[in-house]
């Protein structure tokens, strides 16, 4: 009697799992998939259009494939700085040599914890044409004649784009590689100390490698969420106002239009094309099962 | 290199990084305490005086809804969402049963799937329960949160004696009972950990609530946020005044609860 009713204690404690992400994860998914198929705007009947919508990613009208190089090619700018001054900051933390540890975490580690919204339209203001920061700083120092019209052009807009994904990013990488620092054994450093290697050489050829999991980890976490990217770019360019009006999809010449925010505009932007949405999202997902996918080769490839 | 010189070398470097760091927050700080037409003119670096009356146009606009908003919200993900994956976490980690770990991966696949997949979907779903009209749609997908399930097995699995886990049983205790009185006590720093993620995450959600709240009485601190800038388009300075009141609440729970965030994070995943 007891053992039959135990068999069932695993399966209670799974159940709130399982059933909310049936309900809330895997039936939106399934219905998602099929409305993919569909030309369909919420209101009128859905019309079963095949495989027309994911035709109609690879016609550059869909921008689908620009948005996808827009979001790789800022992360592949942004990833490797982040990665590089956070193990810098990292490691001169989890070192001897640095005083008021406690706060200067915290303070590298705010930006990531700012609503994205908030970042977006912060730099919005610093890189204002008119009123911006950074054009009356440059215009008071006299390197420029008249403001830059940062926002305004697409080289300059993505640029600035970079910089504040940057700035927002380093202290998630510094994190996680503070508690990577932590997981190396003490002993292991103090061995190569006593056979005489100089700082720098243990930290080469000891602590980098031993991070190794950690970047991959951050490389592949990196890549899925820069795909998910949209508030920042979106509150960069539209400014406030409600969502983006018209103007100012993806920036000057759609230079800076990412995949979900292409997404978000199809389906509730300036179109309701639902069955296109779903399709972009449907799209980016099997994008990002490659990356993974690539990834998870990699990860299993490192140890031992 | 000496190494008190060391010492301070290393230190001036980090605080060169951290003004870099703080120096947008500290020019938005400086920025909301002026007078709107100041900004287009100077270039200001200390505080002005203005603060009070900007502070009188944002809570004008009923920010005050909007951060109860968000407090329901982020609070209400964030405890169902501990509780739900800790318990899942807990099957995992300590029971024995049919597919386990078939299921599992399963479960780890699904942390690789964009929120944003079943999205439109969703959007429909909350239209047909007439929940749209509520706050419910944004914190029903927090629930089933893979990355929780994930995080709580690996730290059950290694912080939870099995030996404490028999010893309750052989005494009576019932398997719930097992969870909420002992694994609980085992784990609370994975749950301070997730906790301040799960409440990070749902607090600065933007896309979903701005598809599904169309009503102003419903809006979340990003929404009310942006919603400022159509107010007051002509009044920047208390739009980043808005800003700053916004951030504010995760910047206090992150510089309380960074230092058992940081340890939580050391003790569980990275591991490889």
């Amino acid at each position: 009697m007891d053992a039959v009713k135990r068999r069932w204690v695993p399966y209670f404690f799974l159940s709130p799992y399982m059933l909310f992400y049936l309900a809330f994860g895997l039936i939106p998914m399934i219905f998602s998939l099929y409305v993919s198929l569909t030309s369909w705007n919420g209101i009128s009947e859905k019309t079963f259009v095949g495989f027309d919508n994911y035709k109609f990613l690879f016609n550059p009208d869909s921008y689908f494939f620009k948005s996808v190089g827009n979001t790789l090619l800022f992360v592949s700018f942004t990833l490797p700085l982040q990665i590089i001054f956070g193990l810098i900051i990292a490691s001169l933390l989890y070192s001897r040599w640095v005083k008021w540890k406690g706060f200067f975490q915290l303070v590298n580690f705010l930006p990531y914890i700012v609503t994205p919204v908030a970042v977006g339209l912060m730099f919005n203001l610093l890189f204002d044409w008119q009123s911006g920061f950074v054009n009356k700083i440059l215009l008071h120092l006299g390197l420029i004649d008249e403001g830059i019209y940062w926002l305004g052009d697409p080289l300059y807009a993505r640029m600035v784009i970079i910089v504040m994904l940057f700035w927002k990013g380093f202290g998630y990488t510094m994190i996680f590689y503070l508690a990577g620092l932590a997981n190396i054994p003490k002993d292991l450093n103090e061995a190569a100390q006593v056979d005489g290697a100089s700082g720098m050489r243990t930290f080469i050829s000891i602590t980098l490698p031993l991070l190794k999991p950690v970047t991959i980890f951050i490389v592949i976490t990196g890549i899925i969420g820069g795909f998910q990217l949209l508030e920042e770019p979106m509150l960069l360019l539209g400014g406030a106002g409600m969502g983006s009006s018209a103007a100012v999809i993806g920036g000057p010449d759609r230079c800076c239009l990412t995949t979900v925010w292409n997404m978000y505009d199809t389906a509730y932007g300036s179109m309701t094309r639902y069955g296109l949405g779903a399709a972009i999202a449907y799209g980016l997902c099997l994008i990002i099962a490659c990356f993974s996918f690539i990834g998870a080769r990699f990860y299993r490839g490192e140890p031992e | 290199m000496s190494p008190s010189l060391r010492t301070v070398f290393s230190t001036t470097a980090i605080a060169i990084l951290s003004v870099f760091a703080l120096l947008p927050f500290y020019i938005m700080l400086i920025m909301g305490t002026y007078q709107n037409e100041d900004l287009f003119t100077k270039i200001v670096l200390v505080p002005g005086t203005y603060l009070l009356e900007n502070f009188k146009t944002v809570a004008a606009s009923r920010f005050d809804l909007v951060y109860l908003n968000s407090l329901i919200v982020s609070l209400a993900s964030t405890v169902l969402s501990v509780f739900v994956s800790a318990f899942a976490g807990f099957a995992f980690a300590k029971h024995h049963f049919k597919y386990k770990n078939k299921i599992f991966a399963a479960v780890l696949l699904t942390m690789m799937i964009p929120g944003q997949l079943g999205l439109v979907a969703y959007v429909i779903e909350m239209r047909y329960l007439t929940l749209s009209g509520t706050l419910l749609p944004l914190i029903m997908p927090w629930v089933a949160n893979a990355f929780g399930v994930y995080w709580m097995t690996q730290f059950i699995k290694s912080a939870v004696p099995m030996e404490v886990l028999e010893s309750a049983r052989m005494d009576g205790c019932s398997d719930v009972g097992v969870f909420f009185r002992i694994v609980v006590a085992f784990i609370y720093p994975a749950i301070t950990t997730l906790s301040l993620l799960v409440f990070l995450w749902s607090w600065n959600n933007y896309l979903l609530p701005l598809i599904i709240i169309n009503k102003p009485e419903l809006y979340t601190i990003p929404l009310g946020i942006t919603a400022l800038g159509d107010a007051y388009r002509t009044d920047l300075a208390a739009q980043i005044l808005g800003l700053t009141l916004g951030t504010i609440p995760v910047l206090l729970l992150f510089a309380i609860g960074s230092k058992s965030f940081i340890r939580g994070l050391t003790a569980g995943s990275v591991k490889g």
